[in-house]
């Protein structure tokens, strides 16, 4: 089916009128409303594109294979919720390097769409 | 709106006996979900607080969050605290009868200034006024960590269970993340940690639990008002050090640890000095790791309530994608405690 232009690019477009014509003729409480529909609409586009590169698939593969290569069930279910049981009954090891480099995948992987500017924060 | 202006001012009046009462101001003050606050400035007439005043009446929302404390509770606990020499709104009545505005409300006196935090945070202080703000917050709290079980008007505050404080915490935020029922593993990882790494109890204290900026009110450099009792618990003194020192609220200032003001050392001593105790730095910092899964527990909540229909509403929405940003700082702050030792 042809939809043209793509949800995207109409996300963009609506956000950027929203922040450039609407907010800021609003004040108080309207433009803090404002703002807050721009940051979701602005966590719907960057979702948009992360699945278009299939980022949640490739997050998703690396902690599958992290369970896997620990001999942990991984081939059923939801592969997140198979790495917080496991690490809930104690499975894991809380100090192993290669758990808390899946962890930062994965935490890194929903601050790219929820607010990426978070990541360049410094620890 | 005036309507409700008219059934305080006159349940004030009634209060102090005045032959009348005037409303010169009444507004909404900005204020969480969980209640309303109104500014009521009267003039009075005669009775026990003649002229001028400035109150804020603090009432129930619509919507509650189950695990805070109710008006009349909060009423009381905020008596402990002003009793206690801690710089609060003096509680003056509470009224527990429905009939009078539909809700139980109570009354206290309204302190100048702003709880603004990021206008706090931005503020031109010297150096100087830093370190006596930050002093004047450790003495605060040592003020009301002196209040100590058992109280009698304080009876429905629960005790840690297991009888330790951080332990206890763990097991309750381990059960939210069950009922919340989605998966979190660096919350599952971060709350292991806290297990073994839990360090000795301090004595149980009464707590504010959620002293942090934006709920004190500074006018100018000067600290008029600690605000916001509703979460008030017995607890570890290390749980409000903690909070205040979070990652989640130095509001972007993230080198000034002590709330984007100051620095944790300033804290400690001015604690010292009000009580004689000295508390060890690394069980703030671990209290602050417990910070941030309380933040993330609160924010899951949040988000739970918009998508359960119980409340729609996209700042709690939003607050629900805020988790990630706590599990950043969780993984950071865990690894740079671990590095650090």
């Amino acid at each position: 089916m042809i939809n043209q232009p793509e949800t995207q690019d109409l996300l963009t477009e609506a956000r950027q009128v929203l922040l450039d014509s609407v907010a800021p003729e609003l004040s108080g409480e309207r433009k803090y409303q404002a703002l807050m529909v721009a940051n979701a609409m602005g966590m719907a586009i960057r979702e948009l594109e992360q699945r278009e590169h299939g980022q949640p698939e490739q997050t998703d593969r690396t902690v599958r294979a992290f369970l896997v290569e620990r001999s942990l069930e991984a081939t059923t279910g939801d592969a997140e919720e198979g790495l917080a049981r496991a690490i809930r009954e104690h499975h894991l090891d809380g100090a192993d390097p290669a758990l808390r480099s899946v962890l930062r995948t994965l935490t890194e992987a929903r601050l790219q769409i929820n607010n990426p500017r978070y990541l360049k924060r410094e620890s | 709106m005036s309507a409700l202006a008219d059934t305080f001012s006159a349940f004030i009046a009634r209060q102090t006996g005045a032959r009348s009462a005037r409303v010169i101001d009444f507004d909404k003050l900005s204020g969480g979900a969980i209640q309303d606050n109104f500014g009521l400035t009267l003039d009075l007439e005669g009775g026990s607080r003649p002229d001028r005043q400035a109150f804020v009446v603090r009432q129930d929302a619509p919507s509650g969050v189950a695990e805070s404390l109710s008006r009349s509770e909060e009423f009381r606990v905020l008596q402990a605290a002003f009793k206690a020499g801690v710089t609060a709104p003096e509680p003056l009545w509470l009224c527990e009868d429905p009939e009078v505005s539909g809700r139980v409300f109570y009354v206290m006196t309204r302190a100048a200034g702003s709880a603004s935090p990021r206008k706090l945070v931005k503020a031109d202080f010297t150096e100087e006024q830093r370190r006596n703000i930050v002093r004047r917050l450790g003495a605060e709290l040592a003020r009301l960590h002196k209040v100590r079980p058992p109280q009698e008007s304080l009876k429905f505050l629960a005790l840690p269970d297991p009888d330790n404080a951080a332990l206890s915490r763990v097991a309750l935020y381990r059960r939210y993340l069950k009922e919340i029922g989605e998966p979190h593993p660096v919350l599952e990882w971060a709350l292991n940690w806290l297990e073994d790494h839990a360090p000795e109890p301090g004595p149980t204290v009464l707590c504010h639990c959620d002293f942090r900026t934006g709920n004190y009110m500074m006018n100018g450099d000067e600290l008029t008002a600690v605000l916001d009792w509703e979460f008030a618990a017995w607890s570890d003194p290390g749980e409000d050090l903690g909070w205040l020192c979070c990652r989640s609220w130095r509001f972007g200032a993230d080198d000034r640890e002590v709330g984007g003001i100051g620095d944790k050392q300033d804290l400690l001593d001015g604690y010292r000095e009000a009580s004689g105790i000295d508390l060890d730095p690394a069980a703030v910092s671990y209290w602050e790791v417990m910070g941030l899964v309380r933040w993330a527990m609160i924010a899951l909540q949040q988000a739970r309530r918009h998508m359960s229909g119980e409340q729609r509403s996209l700042e709690l929405a939003l607050t629900g994608r805020m988790v990630a940003q706590m599990e950043f700082d969780l993984l950071n702050q865990i690894q740079e405690l671990e590095d650090g030792q």
